[in-house]
């Protein structure tokens, strides 16, 4: 008896220090953005006297400014949304007619065709960064949105993920629908859309969300700040007034509106968010 | 007849977007890496001479050694944190898993450039947060030193999140079986994990290593956004390679620019075949 009463005080002591050590580094990992959340409610000068504590006033100053710096922030927004979200349906539309047709047809050069698809995502993609440059210069595309979207629009890893999963959606399904009467893209957008509906949406969040943080291109070819995305801008916010300093209030209100679509997305989605998001990671 | 159209036609989208946006330039960077152009006039052919300027530029190794180091030291406590996170969660002794995961997570959904601004502002130097704290002036960003271990903090925070879900994956495929044999047989929590999971888990913390040192070739964001004054890129001491590319583009030297592209390649190929290799290797030690 007394035996196993140690034994289970030992582990009661064991369950409180690994619940400790858990809850130590939650709050490691949440005290970065609680600041980013708390700093966005003060003032571009209240964060220059009280950077680490409370706002001393709570203010919505910092996010009225965003909309209205460089004569509207919220332009920038938006191109930030119709990059990403333009990118992603058709990146997720040319991946699915694709992977359509690697995992339900043969033909000539099937193989062939994927397996150097394949090969190509061991090439870093900043490699055609001087290519397309000159190449989008010549076409007079620098400084346009479609300069930033057309470059993300093929990936292979989503045509990977997505004809994976179709390859074990069974040929029955198909043959009932063309029985019926359905033409090869009816199967497609009708039985197979519907049918890989959870890689095609997980894929379109992980997609979606390196287009929203994507940061090297866009500052290369996005120099005109009515069409820089979110992220390119908020680094040059500066003081309007005096110049090279910071307006860190405002700075932190854009973190936390560039944060919010893909934490609305988080929360709702946990589960989903976290298994697409590492997706990538276990292609082999 | 027609039929066998078709699959083309499904693919041909892609196919042709692919080509004309990603191959197409590609293969245009490793033409354009034998010629000095400046975007207009006439490309003149230089042979090799665009990769050997490269390879004989200081700032390239500097650069070079940078990402190098963002990677080890980075890489390392990110593992070790990410695991051990993940091996919490996993045992028995804690109840709330659902609980913890997301919060771990969660930096993740941050993006690159505002985690980045985020710890330029806690690590500013006059108006920061961490000096205000301390009620010091250290020069957290500007002492070159330093900044890179600030850089090093914000890729583990960002990270450690996406790590730990796949260790997390990765100990729910070893097997129960295995452990119970091993209480049964009196081993401590401590050996269980030093003895069976760690070395099972060997060829994840190894795929972690590699994928990561490919991830950290392509550094640009953080360090830039930490160290460069706004509308700027962070000084050669502290810069990631990609810098090269991206300032070579600006001044319209596309030969050197590409060329500096296809040497990144070169090392990610060699990063990627010695990955090949030692998992090879192991494969067949079974």
């Amino acid at each position: 008896m007394r035996h196993s009463r140690r034994y289970r005080d030992e582990y009661t002591a064991k369950q409180i220090a690994a619940t400790f050590g858990l809850v130590l580094a939650c709050l490691l990992f949440l005290y970065p953005m609680a600041l980013m959340a708390i700093n966005s409610f003060k003032s571009d000068a209240e964060m220059y006297m009280n950077p680490a504590g409370l706002p001393r006033a709570w203010t919505l100053e910092s996010y009225g400014k965003i909309f209205k710096y460089h004569g509207g922030l919220w332009w920038n927004y938006v191109n930030s949304v119709v990059i990403a979200a333009s990118s992603t349906v058709l990146a997720v539309f040319l991946c699915a007619l694709a992977a359509f047709a690697f995992a339900k047809y043969r033909f000539r050069g099937r193989n062939l065709i994927f397996s150097l698809l394949l090969a190509t995502m061991m090439v870093p993609p900043e490699i055609v960064i001087p290519g397309l440059y000159v190449l989008f210069a010549k076409l007079q595309w620098i400084n346009t949105l479609r300069a930033q979207i057309l470059p993300t629009i093929t990936p292979v890893l989503g045509l990977f993920l997505i004809r994976q999963y179709m390859l074990d959606i069974p040929d029955s399904l198909l043959e009932a629908a063309r029985l019926d009467g359905a033409g090869h893209f009816t199967v497609f957008w009708r039985v197979m859309v519907p049918t890989s509906a959870p890689i095609l949406g997980a894929f379109a969040i992980l997609h979606f969300m390196s287009v929203w943080n994507a940061y090297t291109w866009p500052v290369l070819v996005a120099t005109k700040a009515d069409v820089q995305p979110i992220m390119v801008i908020l680094p040059q916010l500066v003081d309007p007034v005096i110049g090279f300093l910071p307006v860190w209030g405002t700075i932190m209100a854009g973190c936390v509106l560039s944060t919010l679509p893909l934490l609305i997305v988080f929360v709702a989605f946990q589960d989903k968010f976290m298994s697409s998001v590492v997706i990538g990671a276990v292609k082999e | 007849m027609c039929d066998r159209v078709i699959p083309y036609l499904f693919i041909l989208p892609f196919l042709i977007s692919f080509v004309a946006l990603f191959l197409g330039p590609a293969l245009y960077a490793l033409v354009l890496s034998f010629f000095r152009y400046a975007g207009y006039g006439k490309a003149t052919w230089v042979g090799l001479n665009n990769y050997v300027v490269m390879l004989d530029y200081d700032v390239f190794w500097i650069e070079m050694r940078n990402v190098v180091f963002y990677w080890i030291a980075h890489a390392i406590p990110m593992v070790i944190l990410a695991f051990g996170l993940a091996v919490l969660v996993n045992s028995r002794l804690v109840t709330r898993k659902n609980f913890f995961k997301p919060i771990i997570f969660i930096p993740q959904v941050v993006a690159s450039v505002a985690a980045a601004l985020l710890f330029q502002n806690f690590f500013g130097t006059k108006y920061g947060i961490l000096n205000n704290l301390l009620g010091t002036q250290i020069p957290w960003l500007t002492d070159m030193d330093l900044a890179r271990w600030a850089v090093v903090i914000v890729l583990v925070w960002r990270g450690t999140g996406y790590w730990f879900v796949i260790c997390l994956a990765g100990l729910t495929t070893i097997s129960t079986e295995i452990m119970e044999a091993a209480v049964v047989d009196g081993a401590s929590a401590w050996q269980r994990l030093t003895r069976i999971t760690i070395p099972l888990m060997r060829k994840t913390f190894l795929f972690i290593f590699v994928v990561d040192a490919i991830v950290t070739l392509r550094l640009f964001a953080e360090p830039n956004v930490l160290a460069g004054k706004p509308g700027t890129l962070a000084p050669v001491e502290m810069a990631p390679v990609i810098n090269l590319v991206v300032e070579n583009v600006r001044n319209a030297q596309f030969g050197l620019a590409a060329a500096t592209g296809w040497l990144l390649f070169i090392a990610i190929a060699v990063v990627s075949w010695l990955q090949f290799r030692i998992f090879r290797v192991r494969g067949e030690e079974r």
